[in-house]
């Protein structure tokens, strides 16, 4: 082992290293952006990870329905229930009005904002091993015109942000995660706060709407919109739906418990807002 | 003449292993990068058990290699993983030639270490460092969790690894490490 120590075998390790801990601090300084080398394999590997992640992805569903069929069952049954309970509510006249203007508000969207351009639709090729908020990769880099920080949607709702972006592919984080922050507002009530994720939260697919007035008006199944203010996410696009409200630890805000409108599990085929008006480019942010 | 022809025989099959242990490498790459849910860190044990049937140098190379593939898997920053890695490897190679034989044991040992160790930095550099709320939460349901799957996955891939080496190895040098062997028992 002394030997080893002193041999030129040990020199070139050491010197391995050093050259590994210079490309961590390459790595570093060009922010989000993938190392040109790195996003060539990345390239190479996307067919196969897509192949993969698909297999995977059948797999996972024909488990789930075979060891989940109590849970099936009993998901079954309360979600009856539900639909019981919703009918009532749908009788009446006043709820279903309150219902219509909101859904209104959805459909309307794309109508209102044609300043929104769209990526082509992307698939998802892979997901970040096991990151706890559902990061995963796409299969559209610069080459698609995909920038940093540009948000990420489904047709249901706002999904994330590119964190990581490469020629062919990017690296997209969810709103599940606490480093994400959305100036949000409910489209009804017109109660405004930041939409952020938690660690807790995370692991039920849920994120917080933090800072609400202590006196909002906020109720299950409102809508949540997002506000535009930072200039990271267009105006008006779906979040998702309220669950609960409670009063935060200090007792001077609220904080709504947000279901995400898009599944943010399996997204499936997501799309890229690569602008908007009131687009804040990284750039100008710096 | 015959000489020649055993080296290059030799020289072939070494290239084909090194082939095989790339593919496999890629193969675990690919599936830890495949589907939502907590996956098992396949690349641990699997650069382990390669490091632990080669010379230093080679090992570091292993170390670097399967050590990138995993930054670029988990979304980290590139060479984190790599060092952590290279160290790995490198040790584990030493350990072989210097301690410790060739058994299953062993490396679900030196797995348990290094996974244990790698999962800990990670949920501390990654997690707690931003003093999240819950965060041991995510050691708990997902680090844990993966650590032990990735334990149990060295088995197999113990089984695979050595089975390339002896099928794509020297004969010569396993027929003189096997006697040896019998020697010592």
């Amino acid at each position: 082992m002394g030997n080893f120590l002193k041999s030129t075998r040990f020199r070139v390790i050491l010197c391995i290293i050093a050259l590994l801990v210079g490309v961590m601090v390459y790595a570093v300084s060009v922010g989000g952006y993938t190392i040109s080398g790195i996003g060539l394999f990345n390239s190479i590997a996307a067919p196969f990870q897509k192949a993969s992640n698909a297999i995977s992805e059948r797999v996972e569903y024909l488990l789930n329905l075979y060891s989940n069929a109590e849970y099936h069952y009993e998901q079954n049954k309360a979600l009856r229930e539900e639909i019981a309970e919703l009918n009532e509510e749908l009788a009446d006249y006043e709820q279903t009005k309150e219902r219509l203007e909101e859904l209104e508000a959805f459909v309307g969207i794309k109508e209102e904002h044609e300043d929104y351009t769209y990526s082509a639709p992307c698939e998802v090729v892979g997901y970040v091993t096991n990151d706890p908020f559902g990061a995963f990769i796409i299969d559209a880099g610069t080459h698609d015109g995909i920038d940093l920080y540009d948000p990420v949607v489904t047709d249901l709702g706002l999904v994330g942000m590119v964190t990581e972006v490469g020629q062919d592919t990017a690296t997209v984080t969810t709103i599940l995660s606490p480093e994400l922050s959305v100036a949000a507002y409910c489209s009804t009530t017109r109660d405004q706060g930041v939409l952020t994720g938690s660690v807790s939260l995370a692991m039920d697919g849920l994120c917080s709407l933090q800072y609400l007035d202590k006196d909002t008006a906020l109720k299950k199944n409102r809508v949540i919109l997002t506000s535009g203010e930072n200039g990271f996410f267009p105006k008006g696009y779906v979040i998702g739906y309220v669950q609960s409200v409670q009063s935060d630890a200090s007792g001077m805000t609220c904080n709504a418990i947000i279901e995400p409108a898009a599944d943010l599990a399996n997204p499936g085929m997501v799309v890229v807002i690569t602008d908007f008006s009131g687009k804040e480019e990284y750039n100008e942010a710096e | 003449m015959r000489q020649n022809k055993e080296t290059s025989r030799y020289y072939l099959k070494q290239t084909i292993q090194w082939a095989a242990f790339a593919l496999l490498m890629f193969i675990c790459f690919v599936l830890e990068t495949a589907g939502s849910f907590v996956k098992p860190l396949l690349l641990i044990p699997l650069v382990l058990c390669i490091a632990a049937r080669t010379g230093e140098i080679q090992a570091m190379a292993v170390g670097v290699f399967g050590g990138l593939l995993m930054d670029i898997a988990c979304g980290k920053l590139l060479g984190y993983n790599a060092i952590w890695m290279v160290i790995c490897c490198v040790t584990v190679s030493l350990l072989h030639s210097y301690l410790l034989r060739d058994k299953l044991l062993n490396i679900l040992l030196l797995t348990a270490v290094c996974a244990g160790i790698q999962g800990y930095l990670d949920f501390v550099f990654y997690y707690a460092i931003w003093e999240h709320e819950d965060v041991s939460l995510i050691y708990m349901k997902i680090m844990l969790p993966s650590s032990i799957m990735t334990l149990i996955s060295a088995i197999p891939l113990f089984f695979i690894v050595r089975w390339i080496a002896r099928l794509c190895g020297n004969r010569r040098t396993y027929e003189l490490e096997k006697t040896i062997m019998l020697n010592y028992q």
